[in-house]
């Protein structure tokens, strides 16, 4: 307890220290015009994105931004993104239709594709560090206020630490658990994930997390994950891995669901995810680790969004083939191996 | 510094550290950062708590007239009844009254007693904010400020032109201002300052969700040109309501705005808006989106005239159209009526217990030992002081007064009073016959560029009309409803009745008389007094100067299902106190009918022809 406190406390030295440089940073009213003009300009990479969700504090909306030459729009991962098409709204109100490119259940983030989007795309620059006590601004669609052509919101902060989101001595239960900005506002109010967060440069040092709360302290942490991280992680996404299934060749004889252990959800949506209800007692599933309420995210480094891509996948795997998953277990991922 | 950072010792934050480091700021951040505490300064000294009468609950507001006038949240006031406490940042607490309520656009104005000096606030211009921009609020967050000190909290000008849909009430927020300011419970019905103090919004709104009822980084300000739009109806002691235009839009599939749907009892109907044509402006805003249009209309109150420019087959039309009320009579005051008995909580903390004015609870009672409104003279305005003449427990229960329409109605007979007393030095030379009542008086004039002779004139029995050789009249009463849909001429003469009526004997003498605030008056600068009168089958809006009270325009209407007549009033700016206006103008529509020039008024007695006598023609 005490700890805790002297942590927050010195959180707090941080946040009245920060102060002291941000006034330096900004020249303020000197500055104050190329703000507004930077603000203005920055907003355009913003996107607002619509899918799947709307029920259950499931929110069916976030933010996004364009990236590189503006037809590449990274986001959250998240359960918004399990629909066919997503749409994407621009900042001048055009609707676009975009395809989930890849995912990386680790940091979180999706790659998303639209055409000829005439989008300016942030630069993605790894080297963009920053440090606490620096001011920075978020750019996000927080509680859909935004629509059509309205701009996104901005927010102001200012860094408060650079640090891991652990979770083995608090009670934070998140995903990603790498580097994070952790900042001294609420940014990462529902549907704000996804969005920029920018320098005093209007240059893109991090992408807003998920909403995130300490289990035990009822504090919501607003995290960015950092432009380095950011940056490693499309690498990753446009290497090819957890792409989704492309053109493969039918297995003579497949894996099937049911053969394995493995009994899901039932299958109601469209994009019903690949939820485990029950595991099938000494079956080759169990033996493997799998547990109910296991949601399988990614098979061989094919990202699976529903049963049916899980269905499709199983169909390209001889059954004498071992094969490895992503599972999300609560807010552990887990990697588990099936071997027949 | 220093001496923070040794409590500091965090091994976690060694970049802290590099920060205390850092050399003494430089004077141009220093020199900004004098300006912010002065802006701040400054801003404090108008910024409002609302209490109530027990000094519990609570909410914010901002002064802005040095008589006392407050803006605040509807949603603020409401749970007191009309009497409340306000609390300046002299640390004194003054007794006030609510004025007028705007229960759709969120917005009340309370008066404050006791002083006649009340620091206030400068309006800023909210048009000319952007995103990125630094702003604070003041106001009384958690009712922290015992010392009635306000908390200012320092933000970003998050987003601009926001529209808030009603979330369970029929509070609308449209074009109004997202910040990251700080906003919390007890800021409401507080204002918004841009970095120089100058006030741009009234706080009241804040985006929570799951997070409680605690600021999360998004609150919403009422723009201030909203609020000032309202700010003059207000002052009128009346429940307001804003208005509708009497015909929807849609997107059409190549994103043009397009009427969807027209009343074609619509002003904007009558001046050739129809099905299908693109709207392109609005007020002073252009229109791309539908919810452009919704947004930007909820800045005006109703009856307001303003521009419209559309697209129809012909090309770009400018017209101007009036704007109709969005509630049936009655409708808002149910509605508030519906609100005051849920007793919902002030927006600082728990409604104190038993406060509930009967005046307001009890609409039955409340017409009981009403005076009509033609009984007190407009002399006698009454001193604005504090000291009450009453014995009654409450030392501003003169200051009250409840009736059907009204959150006070002590303020409209107020606000009359204004207008008369501003009249009362130039108030025109009418001719007197000494012990000859009743009479007849007669208007001439002669039509402008021409030798057309026009003569307006009233008797008991009759209005005569002669424009040339032609001549025309109606029945004292009957008829005239007619005369005003068919677009006569004659409804000059009609005008010309009231306009002498209103300075011989003052317009409470007339019939049912209410102040509607202020509205724009085409080719007018500014906003002008308008007062409206019930003159049987006719309503006429008067509509008065702000600077002397003089009449500038008298609009009849027969319903407002069709146009009325306008009869404008122009005065020669070389004229001397006391005389006549030099010219006037009928319009019906956008269209000027006759112009003529005034030249004299003169006054007989009047012998009935049923007498066998009679007037002269």
């Amino acid at each position: 307890m005490i700890q805790r406190l002297s942590i927050l406390f010195a959180l707090g030295i941080a946040f009245l220290l920060a102060h002291s440089t941000v006034a330096q940073e900004q020249g303020l009213s000197k500055s104050a015009s190329n703000l507004e003009d930077l603000f203005e300009s920055a907003q355009r990479s913003v996107v607002k994105l619509y899918g799947a969700g709307g029920m259950r504090g499931l929110e069916s909306y976030q933010s996004g931004v364009a990236i590189g030459d503006g037809n590449t729009i990274l986001t959250s991962w998240s359960t918004v993104l399990d629909v066919d098409k997503v749409r994407v709204v621009t900042y001048d109100g055009r609707r676009l239709d975009a395809e989930v490119l890849g995912v990386d259940p680790e940091c979180e983030l999706a790659l998303l594709k639209v055409e000829d989007s005439k989008l300016p795309g942030f630069v993605l620059d790894a080297k963009l560090q920053v440090r606490a006590g620096q001011r920075v601004f978020s750019i996000t669609n927080l509680f859909g206020i935004a629509a059509g052509n309205e701009a996104c919101s901005y927010q102001k902060g200012v860094v408060m630490a650079v640090a891991n989101l652990q979770s083995k001595f608090s009670g934070l239960r998140s995903v990603y658990r790498g580097k994070a900005i952790v900042v001294d506002v609420m940014t990462n109010n529902p549907g704000a994930t996804g969005g920029a967060l920018i320098d005093l440069g209007g240059r893109l040092v991090g992408i807003i997390g998920k909403e995130l709360r300490d289990e035990q302290s009822g504090i919501w942490i607003n995290y960015s994950l950092p432009i380095d991280v950011v940056a490693a992680s499309v690498e990753r996404i446009n290497s090819g891995k957890t792409r989704q299934a492309t053109a493969m060749t039918l297995a003579k004889n497949p894996h099937k669901a049911s053969d394995l252990g493995l009994i899901f959800i039932p299958d109601v949506i469209p994009k019903t995810p690949a939820f485990v209800d029950r595991v099938r007692k000494d079956s080759l599933a169990e033996k493997s680790g799998i547990e109910p309420n296991d949601l399988i995210l990614i098979v061989n480094d094919q990202r699976i969004d529903s049963q049916k891509t899980l269905e499709q996948m199983f169909l390209m795997i001889e059954r004498g083939d071992s094969l490895q998953m992503l599972i999300q277990r609560g807010t552990e991922l887990v990697r588990v191996q099936i071997r027949p | 510094m220093v001496g923070l950072s040794s409590l500091g010792h965090s091994q976690d934050a060694p970049q802290t550290t590099l920060d205390v480091s850092a050399p003494v700021p430089a004077a141009e951040v220093l020199a900004a950062q004098q300006r912010r505490i002065e802006a701040m300064r400054k801003a404090s000294m108008a910024t409002v708590g609302v209490f109530g009468t027990d000094s519990q609950g609570g909410g914010s507001g901002v002064c802005i007239s040095s008589d006392g006038y407050v803006l605040t949240n509807f949603h603020v006031s409401s749970p007191f009844g009309h009497r409340m406490r306000c609390g300046m940042n002299d640390g004194k607490m003054y007794e006030a009254v609510v004025a007028g309520i705007d229960p759709t656009g969120d917005l009340a104005v309370l008066k404050m007693f006791g002083r006649d000096d009340f620091p206030t606030a400068s309006i800023g211009d909210s048009d000319r904010i952007r995103v990125g921009q630094w702003c604070f609020a003041a106001g009384n967050p958690f009712v922290l400020a015992t010392n009635l000190q306000p908390t200012v909290t320092y933000g970003l000008i998050s987003g601009v032109r926001r529209y808030q849909y009603p979330s369970g009430t029929i509070l609308e927020y449209s074009d109004c201002i997202q910040t990251d300011a700080s906003i919390n419970p007890g800021n409401s019905g507080g204002p918004l300052f841009n970095a120089d103090g100058e006030l741009i919004g009234i706080n009241g709104r804040c985006s929570f969700e799951k997070r409680g009822r605690v600021n999360v980084g998004v609150g919403y300000a009422i723009s201030i040109k909203q609020a000032m739009n309202f700010f003059g109806n207000l002052k009128s002691g009346r429940i307001v309501d804003h208005a509708t235009l009497g015909f929807t839009v849609a997107t059409d599939n190549q994103g043009r705005v397009v009427v969807s749907n027209i009343l074609e009892s619509s002003d904007a109907y009558r001046r050739g808006l129809r099905y299908g044509d693109e709207i392109l402006r609005l007020g002073d805003r252009d229109i791309g989106t539908a919810n452009q249009l919704k947004n930007i209309l909820g800045i005006y109150p109703d009856y307001w005239r303003i521009p419209l420019r559309f697209r129809n087959e012909q090309g770009i039309q400018d017209t101007s159209i009036r704007l109709a009320s969005l509630h049936q009579p009655g409708e808002l005051e149910k509605i508030v009526e519906g609100n005051s008995q849920q007793g919902r909580e002030p927006p600082g903390g728990p409604k104190p217990p038993g406060k509930k004015d009967p005046g307001q609870k009890d609409q039955g009672q409340k017409d009981q030992g009403q005076k009509e409104p033609g009984q007190k003279e407009p002399d006698s305005q009454e001193d604005q002081g504090t000291s009450s003449k009453k014995s009654s427990s409450d030392p501003l229960a003169d200051r009250f007064e409840a009736r059907k329409g009204f959150s006070n109605y002590y303020f409209n007979r107020l606000e009359l009073d204004r207008i008369l007393q501003l009249q009362q030095p130039r108030k025109p030379k009418l001719p007197v016959l000494a012990g000859a009542d009743p009479m007849v008086v007669r208007f001439t004039g002669k039509v402008l560029g021409e030798e057309t002779l026009i003569q307006a004139a009233y008797d008991p029995e009759k209005i005569h009309w002669t424009l040339g050789d032609k001549t025309d009249s109606l029945g004292v009463k009957t008829n005239w409803a007619t005369s005003i849909q068919k677009q006569e001429p004659l409804a000059i003469a009609l005008a010309m009745k009231l306009w002498h009526q209103w300075h011989d004997q003052g317009p409470r003498k007339l019939g049912e008389v209410t102040y509607i605030g202020q509205s724009p008056v085409l080719g007018k600068q500014g906003l002008l007094d308008n007062t409206r009168i019930v003159l049987g089958e006719v309503t006429a809006d008067v509509y008065t100067s702000t600077i002397d009270g003089s009449i500038e325009l008298i609009e009849l209407y027969a319903d407002r299902q069709s146009d009325p007549a306008e009869i404008y009033f122009d005065h020669d700016p070389q004229a001397l106190l006391g005389e006549l206006p030099s010219r006037i103008r009928l319009q019906y529509g956008l269209e000027s009918r006759l112009v003529f020039e005034l030249k004299g008024v003169e006054a007989q007695a009047f012998v009935s022809p049923a007498d066998g006598g009679g007037a002269q023609p």
